[in-house]
């Protein structure tokens, strides 16, 4: 359609649906109208939280595959984490918000998470 | 009237050949020492996210690149002013003029990657169900329980990142061969293993589409979208950030028009 460039692909379909996805799940930027400023405020601070969450979770589990945790400590990590997505799950409840809107665009960065 | 940006190019010279870009608006060069900018026109009245706009505008970059190296603007730039343009131009010289050089007699292909997840990640269960990994954690209280799943599912990703970065790097291999440069993105989601962009000299583009078709013949079960040879979206760098844009979004000007440049290619499909 263009003068030179071609699009060559046997599964059209499923590009168009991946890439949708990869679009349609990401929003641009925080929803701050006045309307909604709860819920994006909501939104940018879970999604930090949510950040935050998940790296300390994976540290837990390199710390848990290096063998670095003694049982007592695995027990504390356990009830911190299971706690904290048990606070993070209400909270979502409460503003509204899915799994995959707690995201952010950084730009040339790309995606926070 | 407003201005609808195209590209910068390597002329100062006018665009002899009559081209119609955006509105049916001929487009011209906005000279400026040994440099210029292809405008055309623009009431901005008409909507302008339809497929039609967005191959006009790429259709008028491949068009000015048959005879200039071109720098392509994102879709949908436009000036409020001939002067806003020429201060654009006079703040970037120095970094237009790199681009020039740097882009010359080299475009850009995409690839993109879909990967049977579902397989591989079953393959990785059935692999990890075997190993001994999950016996790290012992006992069985609902604190060590929850780090038994979550440890499970922190070892299924993370062979699942290895496996992703296994087929990469052998496709990467054989297309950077070919490649001046390259931009690559890993599961953007989790089908889509691979989208990458790399430039490529003009005179290389046979064998580049050729280490296409051989990685495409030594994955089976993976499905490939091969696209190009498209003006240099990815590969322009600027050092300077502008204050200049009005209508378009404040974001690097010359950034990948990726969504646009994706009807473009689902209209070709």
């Amino acid at each position: 359609m263009t003068l030179n460039s071609v699009v060559e692909t046997d599964f059209p379909e499923e590009f168009i649906e991946e890439i949708e996805k990869a679009q349609d799940c990401l929003p641009k930027k925080i929803d701050a109208n006045p309307k909604t400023v709860e819920k994006g405020l909501a939104k940018l601070v879970l999604t930090l939280i949510e950040l935050i969450r998940k790296l300390l979770e994976k540290q837990a589990m390199r710390r848990v595959e290096a063998g670095s945790l003694s049982e007592e400590e695995i027990e504390k990590v356990g009830e911190t984490l299971m706690k904290l997505e048990n606070k993070m799950k209400e909270l979502k409840q409460i503003f509204g918000l899915k799994d995959e809107e707690l995201n952010l665009n950084l730009g040339p960065l790309g995606y926070l998470m | 009237m407003k201005l609808y940006l195209y590209g910068i190019i390597d002329s100062s010279n006018h665009v002899n050949e009559p081209i119609y870009g955006l509105e049916g608006s001929c487009v011209y060069n906005i000279p400026y020492c040994d440099i210029g900018v292809v405008v055309s026109d623009f009431t901005g009245l008409v909507r302008m996210e339809t497929k039609d706009n967005v191959l006009a505008h790429e259709q008028v970059i491949e068009r000015v690149m048959e005879r200039f190296i071109v720098l392509p603007f994102r879709f949908h730039t436009v000036f409020d002013s001939r002067d806003d343009v020429l201060s654009l131009v006079q703040s970037y010289y120095k970094d237009f003029k790199d681009n020039l050089d740097r882009l010359r007699n080299k475009v850009e292909f995409g690839i993109k990657v879909i990967w049977p997840s579902d397989k591989i990640k079953e393959q990785i269960i059935n692999t990890c169900k075997k190993s001994n990994k999950k016996v790290l954690v012992s006992g069985d209280s609902s604190n060590k329980r929850f780090i038994r799943k979550k440890f499970e599912k922190y070892v299924i990703n993370e062979e699942f990142q290895k496996k992703a970065n296994k087929y990469i790097n052998v496709m990467d291999m054989f297309f950077s061969k070919f490649a001046a440069e390259k931009k690559l993105k890993k599961l953007k989601t989790e089908d889509m293993l691979l989208d990458a962009v790399y430039l490529v000299e003009k005179n290389n583009q046979s064998a580049f589409r050729e280490a296409f078709e051989h990685i495409k013949t030594i994955h089976a079960g993976f499905k490939f979208l091969f696209s190009g040879p498209w003006p240099a979206y990815n590969f322009v760098i600027l050092q300077k950030k502008n204050d200049l844009l009005k209508d378009s979004k404040k974001e690097d000007l010359f950034d990948k028009v990726i969504r646009q440049r994706d009807l473009v290619g689902a209209d070709k499909i």
